[in-house]
């Protein structure tokens, strides 16, 4: 197979509420560093209604081609509806690489269109370099504690979903152009039929952009102590995230969920109150630039990542906590 | 109601793994278990057959030792189970698993006269969390595929299932045969009773070889047939860790903590 | 070292392993503060069957050696040994009717346990401890029916019991020949359960007084025969001690486990206490004791199995099982030192487990005798 001919590297940007994810963006500078190793152009694709607007940033965050497909039947997501979409312009493009972002719908989206075009797909992708003219593709194994680096240079285009909050978004400014393109929703290969979209949490939660976390784990104990938790997060401006066990145990909602199935994030100062550090937590917080743990168990793994280890209860430890601060706060 | 359940053996996710000094992952001392997904998918395959009626076959693909992951799911709800044992097979990506599996399903189609109307993966194994078979194996079988599902009903050829999402649910619809891939629901899987590990012992797990598979197209399977290969593994670089407070009493702790985190300018 | 068990049981064993850590050990914590009976921990072990492990299989149940069955059963003793006491009374409570009743009752009693009830027997009153003839308790004919009256203490399962195995003189002149065993479901007006004992250790089972006042049951309910009684009590506890020995074995195992953790974790004098031979040879002790007292409870289960006599098998692996539970738990408070005597660490509860075995289902004392008696001769 001549795989020069393919240059181009499709990005799909997804779009919640009219605005692109953040990963989608994030996804820009990877791509656009391929790209230039290939003598290809970025080309990100936008799906939805009514997202004019989300393709424009797309435009300004790094894609030399917007290709931006409207329509009141693709207003929300359907796998089949936008498998076939993407099919068709992949098949239009010839990429040599597309680029999906790491959310639940992108991760349902990326194997289906690879399982289409007969190509492979790397998944939870953290790290994307070139070697050897070759494009390596890093993702975790086992939670994170081993790391693997794939290739798939044998099959086109090569499919990724890149791992959100892995990539900084790139600060340069090309301005991109904007290709409208009409793409009726086809008839075939819709097997769903998507009968109620329901919404349970209404609390919009933002921890990839957060610039503090406060989280906590099963060692709160009850739904009464992980208040504290929030009473930190509160006072630090911050976003309160919880480990899976916290979430199982109903004290707060999935959306605050921080690990590698819930949100990679990468704040400023990460908190962990009564958090053990199983890796799947941890692999999701180590882009932390400083982090404090709270755990009465003194070899409780988080302390290995951590800045600052306290040991100690954290129920015992949080109202101190925060009455200094406070105390700091005032005085400032 | 036919259901077809695939399982993936993983090692215990609860144990730490590291690579051995050749570089591979160190797998000696953690017990092989079910992919935590893939129990839930299987209990929620049992509770759907307990609702109604029909038998659940527990399909794998790996070596002599998967058949004790089998066994276990014979004692859990399973009715069948078949271990596809095929060296050649190793070494597949998730394409190459997707074929085997539709080949298997088909396989035992074939045999049993009897067609799958369901079939359960779970979500991600714990193992790669890589995702892809259900909407892979959807493709290769042309049926809906509906991911994250947290509960499901099936009646006359529809199935209906509640996806899990961000923010709730999504409410989906699709005709059987489908694949559905199954999350953490509400419930916990069922521990095995006693008399059903017993009989589960002295059930029969068919082996199923690549020569069995008539729809089997090898270049697609193994490390050869795999379009996502691997380069290397390696452990990513630790972090140094920082320093450990442990004064007389958690108030000291925290105020000798919180000292710290203000010298650091971090709030 | 462990029990001998078949491939079949080994199986099942790493599965009891698996709930007692998840569903059992942390959980009875908690219950060991509070005392309460954690009718969820039961009700998921019926779920799996755990409490049925000593049913005939000619009624439904596994069909398990003894000895398959103790290693479970010393499985859930190392979870927590007050769980592994209710499971293994149930089955004291069955015997009687398993080794003397008849079919009906045998039937009745275990599809009882089949569908998630326990067993409790009745044979400790307030005056009669080890002197078991001395009990007070009376069974009255009248026309079909027994009339029961009197007071049993100290039992176990009394208050959650699905029915309980009585013994009751219907013949005061004959003193222990004049002792019968009646079998009494719950329920029955006129049983009635007193408050529950606040106890040392064992506290997530269940102990209480149970209380006769005009308890009329069929005639059919008699166990044996009239005067009977007193032989089948001794044969109930003939077996039943060995099983108390299988879970002081459970208690003492925990302590070693718990002991190594330690020891390998705790760093002083710059390494794991561990290194020091002192404490290795303190853990050699522990191991010696308590691999012999289990493998005396299989050689006493295995004489079972065989349908051997068993008396003074199973009395001495009670009397040693339990005895060494107690020096094997008080080595492990010692191996954690300070932290060992604190409620938040694991080993203190282990004491307050172990002492109860030395106690019931026949004092040490008793058992000593029974083991002279059977030594000696007559």
């Amino acid at each position: 197979m001549d795989m020069t001919e393919y240059k181009d590297i499709v990005v799909y940007i997804e779009t919640a509420d009219k605005s692109p994810v953040k990963v989608g963006l994030e996804m820009l500078s990877p791509a656009r560093k391929i790209a230039e190793k290939k003598g290809g152009k970025v080309r990100a694709v936008l799906i939805g209604d009514g997202i004019r607007t989300a393709a424009q940033k797309a435009a300004e965050s790094g894609a030399d081609e917007v290709i931006l497909i409207e329509s009141p039947e693709y207003e929300i997501f359907h796998l089949d509806r936008f498998a076939n979409v993407m099919e068709s312009v992949i098949k239009e493009v010839k990429p040599y690489a597309v680029f999906v972002g790491g959310t639940q719908d992108g991760k349902d989206l990326a194997p289906k269109l690879a399982a289409r075009l007969k190509t492979g797909c790397a998944s939870d992708v953290m790290d994307v370099k070139t070697e050897d003219g070759k494009t390596v593709y890093t993702c975790p194994l086992y939670g994170g504690t081993v790391l693997q680096d794939v290739v798939m240079e044998t099959s086109v285009p090569q499919i990724a979903v890149l791992r959100s909050g892995a990539f900084k978004k790139s600060e340069e400014t090309v301005k991109g152009t904007i290709t409208e393109k009409n793409i009726p929703a086809a008839d075939e290969n819709i097997r769903l039929k998507i009968k109620d979209v329901v919404k349970e949490i209404s609390e919009t939660v933002n921890l990839e952009d957060a610039q503090v976390i406060v989280s906590g784990g099963r060692g709160m104990g009850s739904r009464e102590n992980f208040e504290l938790v929030k009473q930190l997060a509160d006072l630090l401006g911050g976003v309160v995230g919880a480990t899976r066990p916290a979430i199982e145990d109903g004290w707060i909602s999935r959306v605050h969920q921080v690990g590698q199935s819930g949100k990679i994030v990468a704040p400023k100062l990460y908190i962990a109150c009564g958090i053990s550090g199983a890796t799947q937590h941890v692999s999701g917080i180590m882009n932390s630039d400083y982090i404090v743990a709270i755990n009465k168990d003194e070899d409780a793994p988080i302390f290995e990542v951590a800045n600052i280890g306290i040991v100690g209860n954290a129920i015992n430890v949080l109202p101190v906590m925060i009455e200094e601060i406070k105390k700091k706060k005032e005085a400032e | 109601m036919e259901i077809l359940v695939c399982i993936k053996q993983v090692p215990d996710d609860s144990v730490e793994v590291h690579l051995t000094e050749e570089g591979k992952p160190d797998l000696a001392n953690i017990t092989p278990v079910v992919n935590a997904f893939d129990t839930y998918a299987l209990e929620m395959a049992a509770r759907l057959k307990e609702a109604g009626e029909g038998e659940i076959t527990a399909l794998c693909i790996g070596g002599e030792e998967a058949r004790n992951s089998l066994k276990n799911c014979l004692a859990v709800g399973a009715d069948h189970a078949y271990l596809v044992q095929e060296d050649r097979f190793d070494g597949s990506d998730s394409r190459g698993i997707s074929h085997i599996l539709m080949c298997a399903a088909k396989k035992i189609e074939e045999d049993t006269g009897k067609k799958f109307d369901l079939i359960f993966c779970g979500k991600e194994a714990t193992d790669a969390a890589l995702g892809q078979v259900g909407a892979e194996l959807s493709e290769m079988l042309g049926t809906g595929v509906i991911t994250n599902v947290i509960e499901v009903e099936f009646a006359e050829g529809q199935v209906c299932a509640k996806q899990e999402t961000e923010e709730g649910y999504r409410l989906i619809e699709t005709a059987s045969p489908c694949v559905l891939t199954v999350t953490k629901p509400d419930y916990d899987p069922r521990y095995p009773t006693i008399k059903n590990k017993m009989a589960a012992r002295k059930k029969p797990i068919g082996t199923i070889k690549a020569q069995d598979l008539s729809v089997l197209e090898p270049e697609k399977t193994g490390e050869g047939g795999a379009f996502v290969k691997t380069l290397k593994l390696y452990e990513p670089p630790k972090k140094e860790a920082g320093i450990k407070i442990q004064e007389e009493t958690a108030q000291d702790s925290a105020l000798k903590a919180v000292a710290m985190m203000a010298d650091a300018k971090v709030f | 070292m462990a029990y001998l068990i078949s491939e079949e049981a080994n199986d099942l064993l790493q599965d009891v392993r698996e709930f007692c850590e998840n569903e059992v050990k942390e959980q009875c914590k908690e219950f060991d503060r509070s005392g309460e009976w954690p009718k969820e921990i039961y009700d998921k072990a019926i779920e799996m069957q755990l409490h049925s492990l000593e049913v005939p299989e000619e009624y439904g149940g596994p069909g398990l050696s003894r000895v398959d069955v103790a290693a479970l059963i010393e499985e859930m003793a190392i979870a927590d040994a007050g769980f592994a006491t209710t499971i293994s009374a149930s089955g004291l409570g069955t015997k009687p009717v398993l080794i003397a009743g008849n079919e009906e009752q045998k039937k009745h009693v275990c599809d009882q346990i089949i569908e998630g009830g326990f067993g409790a027997f009745c044979l400790t009153e307030p005056g009669a401890g080890s002197d078991a003839g001395a009990g007070t308790t009376t069974a009255v004919k009248d026309g079909d029916e027994y009339i029961l009256n009197g007071r049993k203490c100290f039992i176990t399962n009394g208050g959650i019991a699905s029915f309980y195995c009585i013994t009751a003189m219907t013949d005061k002149s004959k003193g222990v020949k004049g002792i019968s065993m009646f079998l009494v479901d719950a329920g029955t007006p006129g049983l009635s359960t007193g408050n529950e004992e606040d106890k040392m250790g064992i506290r997530t089972s269940n102990t209480c007084d149970v209380v006769l006042e005009d308890c009329r049951i069929p005639a059919a309910n008699l166990i044996g025969q009239e005067g009977k009684g007193f032989g089948i009590a001794m044969k109930t506890l003939d077996q039943a001690r060995a099983w108390m020995g299988c879970v002081a074995a459970g208690i003492a195992q925990r302590g070693i486990n718990e002991a190594i953790a330690y020891g390998k974790e705790r760093i002083q004098f710059g390494k794991p206490i561990i290194r020091n031979q002192a404490l290795q040879f303190k853990i050699a002790d522990m191991a010696i004791k308590t691999e012999t007292a289990r493998q005396m409870v299989a050689h006493a289960l295995t004489k079972m199995d065989l349908g051997l006599p068993h008396s003074k098998e199973a009395a001495i692996a009670k009397c040693y099982a339990s005895d060494i539970a107690m020096e094997v738990a008080s080595e492990a408070i010692q191996m954690f030192g300070g932290y060992g005597y604190s409620r938040e660490y694991p080993v203190e509860k282990l004491l307050r487990d172990a002492k109860i075995f030395q106690i019931f289902e026949g004092s040490n004392e008793i058992q000593r005798i029974v083991i002279a008696n059977n030594t000696i001769g007559r």
